[in-house]
């Protein structure tokens, strides 16, 4: 032990041999507390440390060091995707179809939306809820219908909450969700690259790669994202089975997700749940890029508007009246 | 205040010279930001090549029955879903035929039922105006012309034509589950009743719970 | 005094954690209870860590909250280092050269402070290594957020290993080459303005929240960091020159005073050019400052908030401006710690909650921090001071031994 030189200051530093002791013993409590609250830590931190299986734990620890799903090769995304469905089969007996199916070429999806037709049945946002397995428990849910004032277009001015019997004469119904901005400032913000725009239009997430900083929340002028607050509930018999990676997945704790136009729906041709789901038919959805699509018919004769355009988002999800 | 003590001799440069650099990299950084000003309404705009939606090769027969429609729409010919198997009593020349009836059946035999709610309060259509006179299977549009029941659209097109020309297009109505592959959509009557075609008021399927 | 009998790193790093163990009974104390901080901060976390966010007060509406606030405002304090070294090292005051280590201690506290604050934040901490370029995927230059993580770790590195090099000259006895480290400070100094900036452009730049969505923002960050940083070096100052034997001269102080006065005056300009912009004529724009300053829709919880703070701002700022009692620390030294938690008030949850209420489509909720976000905050303010302490401990002996050893 050191024992520096007495100087009138720096009495306290003189170590004598019952401080010496007591010193010691202070050390140890120390360095136990701080092993306990360590472990304690740990245990609590990292996700299933009690795995029932080994197999379980290798699956998770192979998701853990996992690349970016735009770096992965075609094998590795389809050996990741065999994981997540050998896991989900482990931990909730479901047997899963996770697609990998890479954006369509020459496809860029667009959405119009008519809030003369809307009658605020809320049967897109029911449909939305099972088709992309959210999360019951907090009743997430990616859309969101406003009954409003003729008068104003701000969806601040309407009732986002409302429960009656729809539609009350005089006012009419506009929904909202993510917008797939061509140039979003939520892609831009995203500090891992978690979040981005895919080449058929679709702004997605990899919910494993994603940090959950919720800087793209901040940046969403829509709120069009939702976070995982906790773990997501859904029950066993409604979850929707075919699943893409980038899609309706379940999502992990801690991470971002958002309307995804269906994208395990989508690229298989199919419309989205909301536009499926509309008894009204007041949503349309399609091909931008293909002339005679319904969305361009929407757009070269329909009156069309766009939320927020001042922002400069150049968002793929236009309104319209009849 | 000598300024040019603050540095460090070795950075001694003159602060012409650095403002200058700092002028030229904020307008690279600027520029680069008004050069990518282009809407995506521009690339929609440049896109007139035609999209073959059958290259999108997931896509199923459907399931339904299908008629391929009697209009074409911008692309071509599309297809609608068939109503006849839908209509209860269909067809309407199993009663409508000229043989007489018992009147003790006349309760189950009437369409007292149906409950036109078509048109002005007090004012509104009459079973003639759309179903033909002579031949009950079929519909009669105001040129006398006879309509099947899955080619309704022609006869409300008629006044609706506003709706219709949409419909056509796809601003109104709806695609039968597939954006790609070959048209099919909904017909009128898939979802209007045509004799009360307006929605009725209802609950909605669900609610958004209040935020925290 | 002679130089240690040992030589090299080890021995340096040995003593250090040997004075930082030792000490009278106070200073065991102090220890102990910054050590129950940490550990309740560790409980709370523990929670955090099992149910995710959920625990937290915040939501999808309110998706920054309590942990981002103190982020926001600790990286001010942490910048404010720089009003202690641009007169140490630029205008070569003897004064200020004494204290500058002090100021570069509670610098490298706060950001660890801030570090620590944005990993609690995360709702997947262990993927956090996705940030490292290379290995991962780092979004820069696009990313403010990435911009942030490099200028932080820059400047706790420079903050960090200049005092270590200049400490560790002065521990075996030595003057530390000047030339070696000049540079370093130079690049720290316009360093500390960039943290402020780039961490206020994290705000400033998005679209979809006007509240932030203005150019005063960064200016403003700046003024009010050199406001409150240096309130809360002035507190530090004073409580080393009662419990240690280091002399702070008055002078130093007095210099201090000035530095806050100026900054502070401006920092109550720049507010009322932002009242002025909100109310003069309200835009849809004005939502969140109406929420703010004056409740809306019977959401008020943070009218009283804002109103006392920005009260306490305008009066210890008076208090610190006409000097009643002529510098007497009886009367500075609480106007200087009401000016700090003033600031800390307003641009903490007073800047980060409102600018995220009412939602982009308008829908209003309150936002209140639940026990867990307050014990892990109060385990990170342990953290943090427990790494000032121990830094400036060490610094302390250092300087004294070697002071007196060049005597």
């Amino acid at each position: 032990m050191i024992k520096p030189k007495k100087d009138d200051e720096a009495a306290e530093l003189e170590i004598s041999p019952s401080a010496h002791n007591s010193r010691r013993n202070f050390l140890k409590g120390l360095s136990i507390a701080a092993a306990a609250c360590s472990a304690s830590l740990v245990t609590g931190c990292l996700p299933d440390v009690k795995a029932e299986s080994g197999e379980k734990f290798a699956l998770q620890w192979k998701e853990y060091f996992k690349k970016h799903y735009r770096l992965m090769t075609q094998q590795e995304k389809e050996e990741t995707v065999a994981r997540l469905e050998r896991l989900a089969k482990l931990q909730s007996g479901l047997d899963l179809q996770i697609s990998t199916r890479a954006p369509r070429e020459n496809v860029l999806y667009g959405y119009a939306f008519n809030i003369t037709r809307c009658e605020g049945f809320m049967e897109c946002v029911a449909a939305c809820v099972k088709e992309n397995n959210l999360d019951r428990k907090t009743k997430t849910q990616y859309i969101r219908v406003f009954e409003m004032k003729p008068g104003q277009l701000d969806p601040s001015t309407g009732d986002g909450k409302y429960f009656h019997e729809v539609p009350v004469d005089n006012k009419f119904y506009m929904a909202t969700q993510c917008f797939h901005c061509e140039n979003a400032p939520c892609t831009k913000a995203c500090p891992t690259k978690a979040t981005w725009r895919e080449p058929d239009g679709i702004v997605v997430v990899d919910y494993d790669w994603c940090i959950g900083c919720r800087y793209c929340q901040a940046a969403c002028p829509y709120f069009g994202r939702r976070f995982n607050w906790g773990k997501p509930s859904i029950p066993k018999e409604e979850v929707n089975r075919k699943q893409h990676y980038l899609g309706n997945r379940i999502r992990p704790m801690g991470k971002m997700e958002k309307c995804t136009f269906c994208i395990q729906r989508t690229r298989e041709g199919k419309l989205p749940a909301c536009v499926e789901a509309c008894p009204t038919g007041s949503r349309v959805f399609g091909n931008l890029l293909d002339p005679d699509s319904e969305i361009r018919f929407v757009l070269k004769n329909k009156k069309v508007f766009r939320m927020k355009e001042d922002l400069g988002t150049d968002p793929k999800f236009w309104y319209f009246i009849d | 205040m000598n300024i040019s003590a603050w540095f460090p001799r070795w950075l001694h440069v003159s602060p012409l010279s650095v403002a200058g650099l700092l002028i030229v990299c904020f307008f690279t950084c600027v520029g680069n930001s008004i050069a990518v000003e282009e809407s995506v309404l521009t690339r929609i705009g440049q896109a007139t090549n035609p999209y073959d939606t059958t290259a999108v090769e997931s896509v199923q027969p459907l399931l339904q029955e299908t008629v391929v429609a009697k209009e074409k729409d911008q692309r071509g010919a599309f297809r609608v879903l068939a109503r006849k198997k839908f209509i209860e009593r269909y067809p309407c020349s199993s009663c409508h035929n000229g043989k007489p009836v018992l009147a003790r059946n006349g309760e189950a035999l009437t369409h007292g039922t149906v409950i036109i709610r078509h048109g002005m309060e007090g004012n509104g259509l009459t079973c003639i105006d759309c179903h033909h006179q002579d031949e009950r299977n079929y519909l009669e549009n105001k040129k006398g012309e006879k309509i099947d029941f899955d080619h309704s659209y022609l006869l409300c097109g008629q006044c609706h034509f506003r709706q219709k020309r949409d419909w056509l297009g796809g601003a109104h109505g709806k695609r039968v589950t597939y954006w790609a592959g070959e048209r099919v959509v909904y017909n009128c009557t898939t979802c209007h009743n045509p004799h009360a075609p307006r929605f009725e008021k209802r609950f909605p399927a669900t609610y958004s719970p209040p935020a925290e | 005094m002679e130089q240690t009998s040992r030589h090299g790193f080890p021995a340096f790093v040995k003593d250090v954690i040997v004075w930082n163990v030792t000490g009278g009974f106070g200073l065991q104390l102090y220890r102990l209870l910054l050590i129950l901080g940490m550990g309740v901060g560790i409980y709370a976390y523990s929670f955090q860590a099992r149910y995710g966010l959920s625990v937290t007060g915040m939501g999808d509406i309110v998706s920054w909250g309590l942990y981002i606030s103190n982020f926001t405002f600790l990286v001010g304090v942490a910048a404010a280092a720089v009003m202690l070294i641009l007169p140490a090292y630029i205008f070569h005051d003897p004064d200020f050269h004494r204290v500058v280590i002090i100021g570069e201690g509670v610098a490298v506290g706060a950001l660890v402070m801030c570090l620590s604050f944005i990993m609690v934040d995360l709702g997947g901490p262990l993927q956090a290594w996705h940030l490292i370029p290379g290995i991962g995927q780092f979004n820069f230059p696009s990313s403010i957020l990435a911009w942030d993580v490099v200028v932080l770790n820059g400047y706790l590195l420079l903050n960090g290993l200049v005092p270590l090099y200049i400490l560790y000259n002065h521990y075996h006895g030595r003057k530390a080459d000047e030339r070696k480290y000049r540079p370093f400070v130079f690049l720290s100094i316009f360093w500390a303005f960039s943290i402020h900036m780039v961490t206020a452009f994290l705000y400033q730049g998005l679209p979809a929240r006007p509240f932030w969505n203005n150019p005063l923002m960064g200016p403003r960050f700046l003024a009010s960091a050199f406001a409150a940083g240096p309130a809360l070096i002035t507190l530090a100052l004073a409580i080393i020159h009662h419990v240690t034997g280091y002399a702070i001269d008055r002078k130093i102080f007095q210099k201090l005073r000035l530095i806050i006065v100026v900054s502070a005056i401006i920092n109550l300009i720049m507010l009322f050019s932002e009242i002025f912009k909100e109310f003069y004529f309200r835009t849809h724009h004005s939502i969140s400052a109406a929420y703010l300053f004056f409740g809306l829709d019977g959401h008020n919880s943070l009218v009283p908030w804002i109103w006392t703070s920005i009260m306490g701002n305008i009066i210890a700022t008076l208090i610190l401006a006409f000097n009643p009692g002529k510098d007497n620390p009886k009367v500075l030294l609480p106007a200087s710690g009401l000016l700090f938690i003033a600031i800390w008030m307003e641009k903490g949850i007073g800047l980060i909650v409102p600018g995220l209420i009412p939602s982009p489509l308008g829908e209003i909720v309150d936002y209140l921090p639940t026990w867990v976000e307050l014990c892990v905050t109060l385990g990170v303010f342990s953290l943090g001071l427990t790494v000032v302490t121990w830094l400036i401990r060490a610094a302390l002996i250092i300087e004294d031994k070697y002071e007196k050893s060049s005597q």
